[in-house]
């Protein structure tokens, strides 16, 4: 058995025996070196309550490079890319150390949720959202949390603005812009369709010119 | 006190006896390396090392010989950090009636090496340590191994509280304790067991490295992850794997990696270093030997301007060539072959196959010739196109660098430099990530670039709280 195996089989166990921490490593198919971890969104963020989850491939030479990780989970963070759960942590890159584990990993994952550092943005239009507007970007990193992490919406925030959720914009929460939803409601589709499939399609900031029209119509008609 | 015809009752004499046993028993068992000999007939050997909890300054003073009792030549000739002194070896016996009513009587003390010159003084303190009815053994063994013995002995700097020891030839003697001193850390160091952070497994010391900076990790581990950096040229991370190493940029010294890796590796670890370091000049150029690859610095004294500035020579294997062409030297006038037969292959190319033309060239160079230039022509400009497509070049060392997955932020390996791998603009370490947050730039909001296929991401419909 080399020592690849050897070492992730052993970190799986550990993960397995630690109760404490949270996190979670599964398989995803047979093989050991495609993994799944998981881990809950840490309290007191907007991240509260959801469950997310995180590719793992394990490369050849591990653990002497580092593991890949990206975000299954459609994250509303600063640093972690809308489009495509892409991290640019230093550590998945070069202050990448043998020493880490996927669990460490994961725990890094875990508190980059808590302190999001909008100066080194990884996603330009999230970071914006959160300079701007702290609290309507925790309105829509919560709803993200809910639809996506199942997470428990912003219901849970009780006593605080139980107007103001009466009032509060579809469109902004989703991550949308007005204008792209009133053109394509302005087709004749349904305005909750449209938000539906605008958030699905991710239709937001750079990835509005990478997405046709006809491609947003043909998932309005299916 | 030397009186051996002390009568005690046979009651007393079975107690002692017990408790003799007792303490022989318990010493065993906390200090075994301390003891050298069973009780034969009341005597017992005992070597105890000396361990400082930290390393200690020893000063070591030329004694002389008309105050052999104090330290009247204060002139230290040699001071060395210590963590261990040599074994003090005493043999001593055990009166019928010690513990009771007699104290052990030291037969002898010696000091490996003579490093201890006060051997009587230290004979009265520990006699005097002995209360009637106690024993005095494991007193005495922690008293000497702890090296307390020696602020008893007032051999002990009372301002700075290193250790003052007089010899007849300190400098013979410095050597010899310096050789103790590490001999018995390796031991000790190979008998203990480290937990290795790479492997997740504990091994025997002898198995292990500790680095210069006080991380251990196991050789194979160590060996596993040097020799691929070695072997992938990444010389940057040939260091001490710990995370706060690694963000330290510690590297490791050529002994570490003497002990870690083979031979080879060495001289390919040394080789990498300079090339590294050369590699920061761009003027310098490798010879296109192949079996040489030395670095070749730039001329000074020509005249740039000239076509003699496109000479350089090897200084190694002697061979002249053109800096633009990489070619045997040819002339300070001619122009570069290279650009002569692309030109030859750019017109065989042009004209139409079966051609007079083709036939022409075909017929002057020879098929066989024209048929490798056209072949090596379009190598080259395929490689040419997928460096240009796939890869972008470093603005610091112009190594191509290939992007597999990641946001475009890059790092160059070899020479750190940051850089946008879109555009590749040189990006400030401090702040990498302004060059992709600034409305209206090329690489606005392009630090990830889309992926159609991952905008497949659908909500968790029916999610199971867990």
């Amino acid at each position: 058995m080399d020592a690849r195996l050897r070492r992730v089989n052993k970190e799986i166990a550990d993960c397995k025996n630690d109760k404490t921490s949270n996190i979670r490593i599964e398989l995803i198919d047979e093989s050991p070196f495609h993994l799944k971890g998981s881990f809950p969104g840490p309290d007191g963020t907007p991240y509260e309550g959801g469950h997310f989850e995180v590719d793992i491939v394990i490369p050849e030479s591990y653990p002497f490079q580092p593991v890949k990780m990206k975000f299954i989970t459609k994250v509303y963070h600063p640093n972690i890319s809308s489009a495509s759960g892409a991290i640019c942590l230093d550590i998945l890159k070069d202050a990448w150390s043998p020493v880490l584990t996927l669990k460490s990993t994961l725990i890094s994952l875990q508190s980059l949720l808590c302190s999001p550092e909008p100066n080194d943005p990884q996603d330009a239009e999230v970071a914006k959202h959160y300079s701007t507007s702290k609290s309507s970007f925790e309105d829509t990193a919560i709803y993200w949390t809910q639809i996506y992490a199942g997470g428990p919406g912003p219901k849970e925030k009780k006593g605080k603005g139980s107007s103001r959720s009466d009032v509060r914009d579809e469109v902004a929460i989703a991550g949308l812009e007005k204008a792209h939803v009133d053109q394509f409601e302005a087709l004749g589709f349904q305005r909750s369709k449209v938000i539906d499939v605008l958030r699905r399609l991710n239709y937001r900031g750079a990835n509005v010119a990478q997405i046709t029209d006809d491609r947003v119509v043909e998932e309005l008609l299916k | 006190m030397n009186n051996p015809e002390l009568q005690i009752s046979d009651a007393d004499a079975h107690e002692c006896q017990v408790l003799q046993k007792e303490e022989f028993d318990v010493l065993e068992s906390i200090y075994p390396e301390c003891i050298s000999s069973q009780i034969t007939e009341g005597t017992l050997k005992l070597e105890i090392p000396i361990e400082f909890e930290e390393p200690r300054n020893v000063n070591l003073t030329k004694d002389c010989p008309s105050s052999p009792t104090t330290m009247s030549c204060d002139r230290p000739s040699e001071s060395v950090t210590l963590s261990t002194l040599p074994s003090l070896l005493i043999e001593l016996t055990l009166p019928p009636s010690y513990p009771l009513y007699r104290p052990p009587q030291l037969v002898s003390i010696r000091a490996t090496h003579f490093w201890l010159a006060r051997i009587p003084l230290l004979h009265n303190a520990l006699t005097n340590m002995w209360n009637p009815g106690e024993g005095a053994l494991y007193q005495w063994v922690e008293f000497l191994r702890t090296g307390d013995f020696l602020q008893n002995l007032d051999l002990v700097s009372s301002i700075d509280m290193s250790i003052q020891l007089s010899h007849p030839s300190p400098h013979i003697l410095a050597p010899l304790l310096i050789a103790y001193d590490t001999s018995s850390k390796s031991s000790h160091f190979s008998q203990n067991s480290y937990p290795c952070s790479i492997c997740l497994t504990s091994l025997k010391g002898s198995k292990c490295l500790e680095l210069t900076c006080g991380h251990i990790f196991c050789r194979t581990c160590l060996e596993d992850f040097w020799k691929m950096c070695i072997e992938e040229g990444d010389v940057g991370r040939v260091g001490c794997p710990d995370p706060d190493c690694v963000k330290a940029g510690r590297e490791a010294v050529e002994v570490e990696v003497a002990r870690v890796v083979t031979d080879a590796g060495v001289k390919r670890w040394r080789w990498l270093r300079e090339k590294r370091n050369l590699d920061k000049d761009p003027t310098i150029i490798h010879c296109p030997v192949a079996a040489c690859q030395a670095p070749v610095m730039k001329p000074t004294d020509v005249d740039q301007e000239s076509g003699w500035g496109r000479l350089r020579q090897c200084s190694q294997c002697f061979f002249s060539f053109c800096a633009f062409c990489r070619r045997t030297w040819h002339g300070p006038i001619t122009p570069c072959t290279i650009a002569h037969s692309e030109k030859l292959v750019l017109e065989y190319l042009a004209a139409e196959e079966g051609s007079a033309e083709r036939h022409t060239i075909e017929k002057r160079f020879g098929r066989a010739n024209v048929q490798k230039l056209v072949l090596t022509y379009e190598e080259e400009k395929a490689n040419k196109e997928w460096l240009h497509a796939s890869t972008m070049e470093c603005p610091g060392c112009q190594c191509h660098v290939e992007k597999s997955l990641g946001c475009n932020h890059m790092t160059c390996w070899k020479c750190r430099q940051h850089f946008c791998y879109r555009c590749g603009e040189r990006l400030a370490p401090s702040d990498p990530y302004t060059h992709f947050s600034i409305a209206g730039k090329p690489c606005y909001n392009k630090l990830f670039d889309f992926q159609a296929e991952d905008a497949d991401w659908q909500p968790v419909e029916g999610f199971e709280m867990i």
